[in-house]
Order: structure tokens, then C-alpha cells, then sequence
């Protein structure tokens, strides 16, 4: 079977119908297919070990106890040695989540729930963690970057070095970085490793990894 | 000191004063007068001289001290009537007088009788006290009027001028009169004697030891009076020895009535010491011991109303025996109510001790105020503990309150504004497909508007409760919090597992509400918060570095306090001016449930 021309599948979990349809209509209009669309955390581990799911959208908060399920469904799928991409939404941008959600491994993402009103970046979010990469909110990062420290490492980056991180942590890869902010790709390698030096981080080859680093590092206080 | 009692004080000195000279006077110059031969002894007639100014010094303590001023009245005028019969000499020449000085010159003894009716309170104590001083006054009265109507002068006394007041000449009837009075005299104080004798006998142990001066003086007047009534009848003269054991006797009565007074005060006071214990809320198995020694009577016992079975019983809860009050008639009972009528307690004493009422109204009072002093205590801590527990009830509504609020927000508003936006989104791109630009562009900025709006909702949200605290609890929250504060602030959290859930909210606003201060009004450049758990307490200290000089009331804190109060808690606020803030919140985890 072709690989590219497969679209994506994905399941979806919300306890909010309204959400659940938007989120599938702005996916399929994305050109991604959208196999299944539950409203417990519980449902969606179970459809996605039934097979056939690339990727799945959830959101944070859930019933039963309306705290974290969506994070504790992506636990027990990785606990479960599935390597799904698994996209979070949540009403709130909370770095503490996004660590979590970053620490559960390879391929996840948080993002905020407003951001299905910006279909390309969901769909890219969705397809990015479904290739194993890292998305995370940029707003999430912007508090982050913004903490205050008692010891601020930020404060030895350059203007440009700080843009770079704040791309880093969001998730993106070199390229992507280099395409956002319109340098070329050999500049932005230059960067991210003087960055990476002036925080102490270790240069990972596995993406999600330096996510997590730099995300730990501008949460950890 | 009063002015008026100054005043007081003066004009009984100069009664007392008044009084002695006049004594002293009588006394000197009916010695001086007298002819040699009829001279009583020199030591006799000191001693006869002395006893009016024992009464005057007694009248003068008895002031003081007694309850009621008529007693030292009494006391005072004695002197005045004690008149010594050579003292008619001094006036034989004044008609006028020496029937009204001899018409009064034994009411010494009417004097002395009412005063030990009056012993110990200063009034009367019952219908037989009333009658036998009615009868002394009614024959004192007759007597000094058949004296100044009827008397010749007395031959062997004096060369006295004719009695002006004379009216007939009826040696006989005077005779009568005369003896008849002192008949009356004489029975009255043995009478009064008796009686006295007889309550004393009857009296518990340690009543008898208090006053045994009183009947023994008595026993004495009455005695001496006696005899010398009968050798004056008989027209003999008295032994020297009688006459001087009558005059110590007399002198003795005042004497014992002060000593009297004196130790009711003593027990008065020993009532103060009773209010004492009262005050510091003695319980009730001490309560019969305090009694026994005030009222120095070891046979009291105290029951205590049982409200539950309608009984008395005494503090270690058994029933009050069948007829505690009279065995062998030696106890009376008081009982102790409270202002309503509640009975409170019996009080079983010494039937002696009724004659005290002021004492036994001591006690019962100090009684009474002990019982409702526990009451009203306990009454106040039940109250108190229903406030703590309403109070902990409206905190935990209200955070139940915020929580539904958030959620609310959360499933509903939040979720219709996102679907809204992501509906916005699909118009703007049909637009677009449709070529309609403009349109596009249009729905482009009302989403950006609505994004805007929505980090609103969610900060609002956020602010009303934080969903990190209900997920995460304060390992989480407090971090989060803690980056939000433009100061840096370093974080130590250690509290493994979920607290309760209030706890965990009242720590969050704490920490919220210190961190905001930091950042307001500190001016300080590092913070630090640090939650331990340390022997089921969660111990949090906020610090930081700034100028210091917080003041505990302001709004903020003052409602942290309260929150913290109610969940059982307590926050100290330790900031001296240009060393910081430290905030210690200490909450035991046991007191919610």
C-alpha cells in the first residue's frame, strides 16, 4: 500500500459533541480520516488497541472526574507500548501539563482548544505527532520563556538565540525553524547548538527529547 | 476615703470621746465626794470605772467591722447610764436631776440584755428576741417613770434635795417598783442566758469553739446579777468578791460581742477565697471540701442537681441518702437555685451555721455563680464550635462554588466560544472559495477578537478556581503559581500524595496571596515558599526579601487569616521593617474531614 497517499487516521475523544464534529470537520477538511470520536478517555484506549488508528485527539479534561483523563489516557497507551501520535487539547495553557504530556514520550503534543479555529495548525499538529515529532502551544512556551528565575539561564541567549528556543520548544524541527523565521538551515543549527551549550542541555538526536530538555529547563526552578 | 465616711469616722470619735469623759467625770468626782468611810477600794472602784470604757472601746471596733451600726450604738450609750451611785452626791443639790440620773442608773442592764439579743447581726433573730427586749424596755420605761414620780431621795446615798417630779407619797408601791424591776431584770438575763446557752450546746463542734466567750459572759451576768439582786432584796450588802466578778462579766459582754463579729467577718472573707475558686471554676468534687473549710464544718455535703433523672446526687453521682437534712435535727438544708428557678445544688450544713444567713448567702451566690459560670462557659465553647464548624461548612461551600463556576465556564461557555471560533473559521474560508475577500478578512478579525476573548475566560477561569489544583493538587499549582510571580520565587513542596481538598485550596489562595503581595508591595528581589508536611501538620512558609512593614490587617491577609482560622489553622505574620516578610501557615490536616 502506498504510504503517502494513505490518509491519516484518527480517533477523537471529547466529552463536548459540539467540539468532537468541529474537530472532525476541520480534520477531514485537512484530508485526514477520521475513524472514530468517543467522549471518554477510557473509549479512545480501547479503540485505538482495536488497530487501524494513527493518530488521536484528546482533550485534557473528561469525565469521570474531570481532571486529567486525557493525559492518563496517554499514559496507559504508551504504558501499553502503543507509539500513536496523540495530539492533547486543553482549555488552559499549563506548562506543567505540557511537561507531562512531553515526558510521556516520543510523538505528543498539547495544544490549546482554540486552536481549531486555525485548521492548519491543527492538521499540522495532528500529522507532526502521527510522524513522531513534538508540538507544543506556543502560549505554553510563552509563559515559560516569560517565568521569572532566580538564576535565569535565558539571560546569556541573544534576541535571536531566544526566538530559536521559543520554536524549539514549540516543537519545531531545524527546517521548520529555519522556514519560520527565514534564516537558512546552517544558521539555525549554528544557534540551536549554541544554545544548547549555553544551557548545559545535551544535543539529543531524537526530537522530542530536545523538546522535552528545553521544556524542563524553562520550567524547572 | 470618702468625705462622708470621714465625717462619719469624726463624729463617732467624738461620741466615744464625749462619752468617756463623761464616765470618767461621774466616776472621779462621786469618788471624791464620798465621805472616807464610804469610799468603796480604790482597785474596786478602777475596775467599775474601767467597764464603761471597755464598752466605749468596743463601740468604736464594733463600728468598724459589724454589720449593722446599732450594736455599737448600744455600746456607746452605755457608758452614759452607767452611772455610779456616789455620783448623786456630786448633784444632791439638783432636784431636778438626780431623779432622772437614778430613774436610769440600771439600764446598764437593759442595754447589755438587747445587746446580746442583737448578737451576732446587730437585729433581732426571732419573735422571742423581740419579746424578751419589748418586756426589758416596756419595765426599763416603768421603772425610770416610778422613779422620777414616786422616789424619796435615798437616804443612804446621798443628802439629796426633795424630788420635784414627786407626785404622791407611796413608799411601797416605789418599794415594788424597785424590786420588781430588778426581779424582771434578773429573769430576763437568765432567760436571754438560757437561750443562748442552749443554741450554744447545740452546736456543731467547730460553732461552740467560735463563740464560747459570749455564753460564758452571760452565764456570768446573769449569775452575778442574780446574787446581787437577791443580797440587795435581803438588804444585805454584796460580797466584795460578786460585785467584782459582776463588773468583769459585764465588761466581757462587748468584748465577746467584737470577737463574735470579728470572726463572722473572718468567714466573709473566707467566702471571698470561695468566690475565688468559683472564678477559676473549681469542679464540683473540690466544691464540698472548699465549703467544709469556709464554713469550718466538716459534716457539709453538697448534691448536685441531676437534670437527666429529676434528683440531687452528689459529685460522684450517687443519690442524696433518704432524709439527708435531719437525723438528729443537727443539719439544715440550703438550696441553690439559679435566677430561673433551676434547682442547682442542696447544700447539707451544721444547723448553727442558719444563724449566719450572710454567710450561707455567701455561699450560695459564690454556689450559684460557679454553676452558671460553667454553663455559660461550656454554652460559649458549644456555641464557638458551631460557629468553627459553620464556618469550615461556608469555606468548603464556597470552594465547591468555584469549582462548579469553573466548570461551568469550562463545559460551557468556553466550549461554545471555541466551536464558535472553529464555525467563524469555516464561513472565512468559504468566503474565501467564493472569492469573497473582503468577507474573509472581515471573519479573520472577528476570530482574533474572539481568541482575545477567550484568554480571558480562561484567566478569569483560572482566577476563580485553577483546574491544576482539582488535577494536580499543590505540587503542581503552587510552581505554577509561583511562575506567574514577576519576582523570582524558589520552590519546595514536599507533600506526597493529595491533601484534603479545602486544605489544598486554602494553601493555594495563601500562597496566591502572599506571592501577590511580594509583587505588590515588597520591593523585594527573590521570594521563596516552601509546604511540608511534617507530623499531619502542613507547615508553609512564604518569605521574601523585601522592605517589610506588612501590616497583618491589610484586606488581603486579614481574609487569609480568616480562611485559615477556619480550617482550623493559624497564620503568623512576621515582618519587621526592612527584613522581609514571613508567612507561616500551619494547618492540621485531622481538622477537616
Amino acid at each position: 500500500m502506498d504510504e503517502t497517499s494513505r490518509p491519516l487516521r484518527v480517533a477523537i475523544a471529547d466529552d463536548a459533541l459540539l467540539l468532537r464534529e468541529g474537530i472532525a470537520k476541520v480534520l477531514e477538511g485537512g484530508g485526514l480520516e477520521v475513524v472514530a470520536s468517543v467522549g471518554t478517555g477510557e473509549e479512545l484506549v480501547e479503540v485505538v488497541r482495536a488497530g487501524g488508528v494513527d493518530a488521536a485527539v484528546l482533550d485534557i479534561r473528561m469525565p469521570p472526574s474531570y481532571r486529567d483523563e486525557g493525559i492518563v489516557a496517554l499514559e496507559s497507551l504508551r504504558a501499553s507500548g502503543s507509539t500513536i501520535g496523540v495530539l492533547l487539547l486543553s482549555m488552559y495553557a499549563t506548562p506543567e501539563y505540557a511537561l507531562r504530556v512531553m515526558g510521556a514520550g516520543s510523538g505528543t503534543g498539547y495544544l490549546l482548544k482554540e486552536r481549531v479555529s486555525e485548521p492548519q495548525t491543527l492538521v499540522r499538529a495532528v500529522e507532526t505527532v502521527a510522524s513522531g515529532g513534538s508540538v507544543v502551544d506556543p502560549e505554553v512556551v510563552e509563559q515559560l520563556v516569560h517565568r521569572t528565575r532566580a538564576d535565569d539561564p535565558l539571560a546569556r541567549l541573544t534576541e535571536r538565540e531566544r526566538s530559536v528556543l521559543e520554536l524549539m520548544a514549540q516543537g519545531y524541527s531545524n527546517g521548520g525553524i529555519a522556514q519560520t523565521l527565514f534564516l537558512g538551515l546552517k544558521t539555525v543549527e549554528t544557534h540551536v547548538r549554541s544554545i544548547l551549550q549555553k544551557l548545559d542541555l545535551e544535543e539529543s538526536p531524537e526530537h522530542h527529547r530536545r523538546v522535552l530538555a528545553v521544556l524542563t529547563l524553562l520550567g524547572a526552578r | 476615703m470618702a468625705p462622708g465616711r470621714r465625717g462619719r469616722i469624726i463624729k463617732r470619735t467624738i461620741a466615744i470621746a464625749a462619752v468617756v469623759a463623761l464616765s470618767l467625770t461621774m466616776e472621779i468626782t462621786g469618788f471624791l465626794v464620798s465621805p472616807e468611810s464610804e469610799r468603796p477600794e480604790v482597785s474596786y472602784a478602777t475596775l467599775h470605772a474601767m467597764v464603761p470604757l471597755v464598752f466605749a472601746a468596743c463601740a468604736g471596733v464594733a463600728w468598724a467591722i459589724g454589720p449593722s451600726p446599732v450594736p455599737a450604738r448600744l455600746m456607746v450609750l452605755f457608758p452614759v447610764v452607767w452611772i455610779p451611785l456616789p455620783f448623786l452626791r456630786v448633784i444632791e443639790d439638783l432636784g431636778w436631776l438626780w431623779p432622772l440620773l437614778y430613774g436610769v442608773h440600771l439600764w446598764w442592764g437593759l442595754l447589755t440584755g438587747i445587746l446580746v439579743l442583737l448578737y451576732p447581726r446587730g437585729d433581732f433573730g426571732d419573735r422571742l428576741a423581740r419579746v424578751l427586749g419589748a418586756i426589758a424596755l416596756v419595765a426599763s420605761v416603768s421603772y425610770l417613770l416610778g422613779t422620777v414620780l414616786l422616789a424619796e431621795p435615798p437616804a443612804a446615798l446621798c443628802d439629796c434635795a426633795p424630788n420635784p417630779y414627786r407626785i404622791i407619797d407611796a413608799p411601797v408601791m416605789a418599794g415594788v417598783i424597785d424590786l420588781g424591776y430588778r426581779f424582771i431584770g434578773v429573769v430576763l438575763a437568765l432567760v436571754i442566758s438560757v437561750r443562748f446557752l442552749v443554741r450554744w450546746i447545740r452546736g456543731s463542734v467547730p460553732a461552740r469553739t467560735v463563740a464560747f466567750l459570749m455564753p460564758l459572759a452571760l452565764l456570768a451576768w446573769a449569775t452575778t446579777l442574780a446574787a446581787q439582786a437577791v443580797t440587795y432584796a435581803a438588804n444585805a450588802t454584796a460580797p466584795q468578791v460578786l460585785a467584782t466578778v459582776s463588773l468583769v462579766a459585764i465588761a466581757s459582754i462587748p468584748v465577746s460581742f467584737v470577737a463574735g463579729i470579728s470572726h463572722t467577718r473572718n468567714m466573709r472573707a473566707r467566702v471571698a477565697d470561695l468566690m475565688r475558686i468559683t472564678r477559676e471554676g473549681a469542679d464540683r468534687g473540690l466544691w464540698a471540701e472548699s465549703l467544709a473549710r469556709t464554713l469550718r464544718d466538716a459534716s457539709v455535703r453538697v448534691y448536685w442537681w441531676d437534670e437527666e433523672r429529676g434528683r440531687y446526687a452528689d459529685a460522684s453521682g450517687d443519690p442524696i441518702e433518704h432524709d439527708p437534712a435531719d437525723r438528729n435535727g443537727d443539719h439544715s438544708l440550703l438550696p441553690v437555685a439559679s435566677p430561673t428557678g433551676m434547682p442547682i445544688a442542696l447544700i447539707r450544713h451544721d444547723r448553727v451555721l442558719t444563724d449566719n444567713m450572710r454567710l450561707l448567702d455567701g455561699v450560695s451566690s459564690a454556689l450559684r455563680l460557679s454553676v452558671d459560670n460553667g454553663r455559660l462557659r461550656s454554652e460559649i465553647e458549644r456555641t464557638l464550635e458551631q460557629v468553627r464548624q459553620s464556618r469550615a461548612r461556608i469555606v468548603e461551600a464556597g470552594d465547591e462554588a468555584r469549582r462548579r463556576i469553573e466548570r461551568d465556564l469550562h463545559d460551557g461557555a468556553q466550549q461554545h466560544l471555541v466551536s464558535l471560533g472553529m464555525r467563524l473559521r469555516l464561513a472565512a474560508n468559504q468566503a474565501r472559495d467564493r472569492g469573497i475577500e473582503p468577507l474573509g478578512v472581515e471573519l479573520d478579525g472577528n476570530i482574533a477578537m474572539l481568541n482575545d476573548a477567550l484568554k480571558e475566560l480562561r484567566e478569569l477561569a483560572h482566577g476563580i478556581h485553577p483546574s491544576l489544583l482539582s488535577s494536580g493538587g499543590l505540587a503542581l499549582a503552587v510552581p505554577e503559581l509561583a511562575g506567574r510571580c514577576p519576582v523570582p520565587v524558589e520552590i519546595d513542596v514536599q507533600a506526597e500524595g493529595r491533601l484534603p481538598e479545602v486544605i489544598e485550596s486554602t494553601a493555594y489562595f495563601v500562597v496566591a496571596e502572599a506571592l501577590a503581595n511580594v509583587a505588590k508591595h515588597a520591593q523585594a528581589t527573590r521570594g521563596w515558599v516552601r509546604a511540608h508536611l511534617v507530623d499531619h501538620t502542613l507547615e508553609l512558609v512564604v518569605r521574601d526579601n523585601g522592605v517589610g512593614g506588612a501590616a497583618p490587617e491589610g484586606s488581603g491577609m486579614l481574609g487569609i487569616a480568616d480562611r485559615v482560622d477556619a480550617v482550623g489553622g493559624e497564620l503568623t505574620i512576621e515582618s519587621p521593617a526592612g527584613s522581609g516578610t514571613t508567612i507561616t501557615v500551619r494547618i492540621p490536616l485531622g481538622a477537616t474531614d
